[in-house]
């Protein structure tokens, strides 16, 4: 009996084994291809000419490509963390809600989940057109907000839902007021989750490029958009350079410090 | 212990950020009032990335210490919806032709004061007085391209017609632009029609010419096909003018670029004025600037792209890419080139047209 569930167990076991290790050279090869032809000597991207490392030369005096970048960073770190404090406030209030008003709730927060990117860019677009706001930096966070909220709330949500509700009753046992539990319990409690949001809402927002396009405005092109209209004119290797460089960059803040967190959160074990 | 500065630091982080961001958001609004009421010390540009050279924006900001600031688009369309909220904040715009035909027909660009630009007298014949903007009202051509075909003279000897790429003797060796228009240009002016026809039955008419022509194309391309042609495997393929296909003709002796005898077409960018513009003044300054002989020439020399200005010919330094068709295409094979313009509520022949095209 044993012995045939070993059998049988085994064949699809090597394949699921095999199709694991494709689908991770699937996900890899791009990024490494990214990064040897960084490496190119030519003028385009798609012929190798020689070693060279002359694109980052290139990349380090091209403005305009390090102030989109400049843009997208400062985007990412605001949107991320107004983001991140708005899931952890729509958790503290859920808990006020009665199910019917939490099912409400929740089902708005997650509504521009389902609906299309590119329908909430063109609504907010005409949103801030008929309150004639300038587009810039706040309109670019506030639409990369709607985008990422969603996100944030979806995984503060499921933390403090996880959470033993008896810890805070203890500590208001124990004399917390509310603020003084909120501080003392609940954050710390949740600080992997909040570090996970804010590092998923980044992301989101630095690689976003529909929101984008119609909330940006002037000197806030950010760096999808600049990359994006480069096409017209040729990509080159300087383009390679700056994604090795920001892949290198990830790689360190991953290893670096959100791997155990991210594990943590993803495995589920969110009381720790 | 880690985790702990980890977060403190994405925190400092995040509040340092904030903070800039009001002061940015702030110092921001606060020099665009100076602006307005100073006489203008600003200038916010919405531009193609890489046509307007940075060379060209300091110089200008050297020397007139108006503070320039270049934001990019991908698209005509990406263009047209943000003037389309009416405060976008840009004051100088650089749409392509049929785009400053679709702005000024929903009055997001506005008239130019002719008295306040100098230079436009520099601007090459075909750029005066373009049929999509009659006297330059309201734009003025900066660059422009071509939309022809390139050969490889191994497998084709000489061709100067639309009719080689719809010759059954290259069969699986044609490539055509992946793109609506572009592809109508050839087949319009196969059939014997203009490109800038918005008549039914005409269109109808390059629509069977291309549907009979897919069946000898090796496939619609509009990213790699310089490659292609340069490699061999392609023998003729429409293509645009511009870097990429400059670089192989420039590279590779075997492949020409033509502006086929039936016309082509021809597309400019230029520069206009939104609507409500703040800085007006500094706009007009620009605009003169670039106007500039010199200043015009820097478009090639630094950008890669032909100049609508004659007389920065005289100026420009790479002198091969006067003599490459792919940048400069003479000006007797664009004396017979459209300009493609809006087709207006005929786009939908074009486009029930392409959808037959495509799923034949």
């Amino acid at each position: 009996m044993s012995g045939r569930t070993r059998l049988t167990g085994r064949l699809p076991d090597t394949v699921t084994a095999w199709l694991a290790r494709g689908v991770i050279v699937f996900l890899y090869v791009p990024i490494v291809v990214v990064v040897v032809l960084s490496f190119n000597d030519s003028d385009v991207t798609y012929r190798w000419a020689g070693f060279s490392t002359r694109w980052y030369g290139v990349l380090a005096q091209d403005t305009d490509l390090l102030s989109a970048l400049r843009v997208s960073a400062e985007v990412g770190v605001v949107s991320a963390t107004l983001a991140t404090a708005g899931g952890l406030l729509a958790a503290m209030g859920m808990g006020r809600l009665g199910p019917r008003g939490r099912a409400l709730f929740s089902g708005s927060l997650f509504l521009p989940l389902v609906i299309p990117e590119i329908v909430l860019g063109v609504a907010l677009l005409s949103v801030f057109g008929t309150l004639k706001a300038s587009l810039g930096l706040t309109t670019l966070v506030l639409g990369h907000l709607v985008v990422t909220l969603p996100y944030a709330a979806l995984i503060v949500l499921g933390a403090h839902r996880a959470l033993d509700p008896a810890l805070e009753e203890a500590a208001t046992d124990l004399g917390c007021g509310g603020w003084q539990r909120f501080r003392l319990v609940t954050v710390p409690l949740l600080k992997q989750a909040l570090l996970a949001s804010w590092l998923l809402c980044f992301t989101i927002s630095f690689g976003n490029i529909v929101m984008s396009t119609f909330t940006s405005g002037v000197g806030t092109t950010t760096l999808p958009l600049r990359v994006y209209s480069l096409l017209k004119t040729g990509l080159t290797p300087e383009i390679n350079a700056l994604g090795t460089l920001l892949v290198l960059f990830t790689f360190v803040i991953i290893l670096g410090a959100g791997l155990r967190q991210m594990r943590r959160v993803l495995v589920g074990d969110g009381t720790d | 212990m880690s985790r702990t500065t980890v977060s403190r630091t994405l925190l400092a982080t995040s509040v340092l950020t904030v903070t800039a961001l009001l002061a940015t958001a702030c110092g921001g609004s606060g020099s665009t009032t100076a602006a307005s009421s100073g006489g203008g010390k600003n200038l916010h540009v919405y531009a193609w990335a890489g046509e307007i050279p940075d060379s060209v924006v300091k110089g200008f900001e050297k020397e007139t210490g108006i503070k320039v600031t270049v934001d990019t688009f991908d698209s005509n369309e990406t263009m047209t919806a943000k003037l389309s909220t009416g405060a976008s904040g840009y004051d100088l715009v650089e749409p392509s032709q049929y785009t400053v035909q679709q702005l000024i027909g929903q009055q997001l660009i506005q008239p130019l004061d002719h008295s306040k630009i100098e230079g436009l007298d520099n601007l090459a014949a075909k750029f005066r007085d373009p049929s999509y903007d009659k006297g330059n009202k309201y734009s003025v051509p900066w660059i422009w391209g071509t939309t022809g075909f390139a050969y490889n003279d191994t497998c084709i000897k000489s061709a100067t017609s639309w009719k080689t790429l719809f010759d059954s003797a290259h069969k699986g060796k044609l490539y055509m632009l992946d793109n609506m228009l572009a592809a109508y240009i050839a087949g319009l002016q196969v059939t014997g029609h203009r490109a800038t026809s918005t008549d039914k039955d005409q269109i109808a008419e390059a629509t069977a010419a291309l549907v009979k022509q897919k069946k000898i194309l090796a496939g619609y391309n509009s990213t790699n096909y310089p490659q292609l042609l340069s490699s061999g495997q392609a023998c003729a393929a429409e293509a645009w003018s511009g870097t990429a296909m400059a670089k192989v003709v420039q590279s590779n002796k075997n492949v020409h670029y033509v502006i086929p005898s039936e016309g082509g077409s021809i597309w400019t960018d230029g520069l206009a004025i939104p609507k409500g513009a703040k800085n007006v003044t500094s706009a007009y300054a620009f605009i003169t600037y670039l106007l500039r002989p010199e200043v015009a020439a820097k478009a090639t020399d630094d950008g890669s792209s032909a100049s609508a200005n004659q007389a920065a010919r005289a100026h420009i330094k790479d002198k091969d890419a006067l003599k490459n068709p792919a940048i400069y295409a003479s000006d007797a094979a664009i004396a017979k080139a459209d300009f493609l313009l809006d087709p207006g509520t005929a786009m939908q022949y074009f486009q029930q047209g392409w959808t037959k095209v495509k799923a034949s």
